[in-house]
């Protein structure tokens, strides 16, 4: 069974393939449901050209459900913070964190 | 007077039929809030549930806590079905009467206590409130208090907080708000961590009062004892030097970090809408949970009206402003902040109107930060609390070319506010207006409209004879 997992972005089209560094949330039923990690995964846009890959499903800023999900597979499991300031956009850092 | 806790409180909606227990198990990931959205939506009953699914016996959920008006009054131990503008007047005269606080050394609270290695902030049935929100909600009717270092002030607010992982939470007091002002001039610039402590589920008058906007200094815990006509029982925190109210059921205590973040958002929010806030906020460490056994985790599920915000937290804030308008020498006779106008939307009655008094408002509104859009200024014959009237006075007295006034801004609007772009939203750019609906100070009396209604157009003589009837002539009790 593939895992399920959930991701916030602004855009869409801010969301690229490859390997990122991306906040996650794991949609695995039970009290812990929604759990948070920092990860470093490999995304691709279709789910079946990513081998051992779960599945990622994105929501915007809005937490407009987009319809289709893409493939995740997690290469790295981060503390889950990244550096800045109190009310600093979350997104410009974890660019700078590339 | 009013009760000292959320179960005394729970025990009065009881007798007053305003609470269902809803025994079945219900999920916490969005059944909680689907339930608690719609019985808001139908002006239902607060409600408690009692069986949570993953969590065990005994834990239950409170949803809507003031969501109405009636709910309001027994909070403030009134008769349910006292009037709004009864109200208003009541929390307005109450809270004038400060009480301090005392000092305890055990408190309910503390009856569980997690620290360190053995905080799971998932031990708690935080619920999944709308389904798209960027997390599990633990703080949507909390009091947030934090301490300046220097003058060993404490603040209250209500803030969202949201569980990152079982030992952070992230949360989203705005960039203008009390908490905010407190990190950035007083811990960010010698880059400390900020003590924190989130605390659920206290009788509803400590809540309200933190939705308060009183200004640094003030002690809200002091109002909270005049509203409550009894001192708040406070305790020391365990892992962390603050001081918060002994009978919550709930208390998170932790550091807002002053250089790592992580997502916040986003949220349904109170305006009635998800527009979009999110990963612009702070993160918490958790230090410490305590909690009484079977505790009872307080919930609004905001939405579109009415609930607990734009019900409660529109009478905190329409007293707040009212106080603001006074001391800018304002003539406000009364300000309303309908529940429909989620807070965005303010009706000011004055004694003396025109243009230079509804400047003189809007000024006020846009000084500081800035949450409200839409300001109707009424004449002091309009009672501001019935909108059919102050929708009269805005449709007949407010003219269009002249009667608007425009305030722009931009670092202090309102983030939440759905019409705003997303760009304005992140800069806290927007714009205000007043709408003058008070007639301009310069016009003759002689050649100012008059009101056509029993009340303004005949003389008391014929108005006495018409009541006098009104029984006889068959009308009384039907209208
Ligand atoms: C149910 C509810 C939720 C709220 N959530 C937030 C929030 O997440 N962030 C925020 O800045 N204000 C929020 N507010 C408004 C603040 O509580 C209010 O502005 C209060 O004055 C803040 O305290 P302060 O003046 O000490 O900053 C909320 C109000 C209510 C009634």
């Amino acid at each position: 069974m593939k895992r399920e997992y959930v991701t916030f972005v602004r855009r869409l089209s801010s969301l690229d393939e490859g390997v990122q560094t991306l906040f996650i949330k794991d949609l695995t039923p039970g009290p812990r449901k929604y759990d948070t990690k920092l990860v470093r995964a490999q995304l691709a846009r279709e789910p079946e050209s990513l081998s051992q890959g779960d599945l990622l499903w994105i929501r915007s800023e809005t937490g407009y459900l987009h319809p289709k999900a893409w493939g995740i597979r997690v290469l790295e499991e981060l503390p889950p913070h990244v550096p800045g300031q109190p009310w600093q956009d979350v997104f410009a850092s974890l660019k700078n964190l590339k | 007077m009013a009760v000292s806790d959320l179960r005394g409180f729970i025990a009065a909606l009881e007798r007053s039929g305003d609470l269902v227990r809803i025994k079945r198990e219900v999920d916490w990931d969005m059944e909680v809030g689907a339930i608690s959205r719609r019985a808001y939506e139908k002006a239902g009953p607060a409600l408690l549930f009692e069986k949570i699914k993953d969590y065990p016996p005994g834990y239950s959920i409170l949803n809507g806590p003031v969501g109405t008006w009636r709910r309001v009054a027994v909070a403030l131990g009134l008769p349910p079905e006292t009037s709004v503008r009864q109200l208003y007047a009541a929390y307005e005269e109450k809270h004038e009467r400060k009480l301090s606080p005392v000092t305890v050394d055990t408190a309910p609270c503390q009856e569980i206590v997690m620290a360190g290695p053995e905080v799971d902030v998932y031990q708690l049935p935080a619920p999944m409130v709308h389904d798209g929100d960027g997390g599990r909600y633990i703080g949507t009717w909390d009091i947030i208090v934090t301490r300046d270092p220097d003058t060993g002030w404490t603040n209250w607010g209500m803030y969202r907080f949201m569980i990152h992982t079982k030992n952070m939470l992230t949360g989203w007091p705005q960039a203008t708000s009390q908490l905010a002002i407190m990190m950035k001039s007083k811990y960010l610039p010698r880059k400390q961590a900020m003590p924190v402590a989130v605390v659920i589920g206290c009788e509803p008058l400590c809540h309200m009062v933190a939705t308060d906007p009183y200004k640094p200094g003030e002690n809200e815990v002091e109002y909270a004892g005049g509203l409550r006509g009894e001192p708040v029982k406070l305790v020391r925190c365990k892992t962390q030097n603050l001081l918060v109210p002994a009978d919550a059921e709930i208390v998170i205590e932790g550091e807002v970090l002053p250089d790592r973040i992580a997502l916040e958002g986003p949220f349904g929010e109170y305006p009635g809408y998800r527009s979009g806030t999110m990963g612009e906020g702070v993160l918490v460490q958790i230090t410490g949970i305590t909690h009484r056994k079977n505790p009872i985790l307080t919930l609004s599920t905001l939405g579109v009206p009415p609930d607990d915000s734009s019900i409660a937290a529109s009478l905190t804030a329409a007293i707040a402003m009212k106080r603001g308008l006074r001391r800018r020498g304002v003539p406000v006779k009364d300000v309303y902040v309908p529940p429909e106008g989620v807070t965005h939307l303010i009706v000011v009655s004055v004694e003396r109107g025109g243009s230079r008094v509804a400047r003189q408002v809007l000024d006020f509104f846009t000084a500081r930060r800035v949450m409200v859009s839409k300001v109707i200024v009424v004449d002091r014959d309009v009672d501001a609390f019935d909108m059919n009237q102050v929708l009269h006075a805005f449709a007949t007295k407010c003219h269009p070319g002249r009667g608007i006034a425009l305030e722009h801004y931009e670092g202090r609007g309102n983030a939440l506010t759905p019409c705003y772009s997303a760009d304005e939203r992140r800069r806290l750019k927007g714009t205000s207006a007043v709408f003058d609906a008070t007639w301009p100070e310069d016009w003759e009396e002689e050649g100012v409209p008059i009101k056509s209604s029993f009340e303004t157009t005949y003389p008391d003589w014929l108005k006495e004879k018409v009541l006098a009837h009104w029984e006889s002539d068959g009308l009384g009790g039907r209208l």
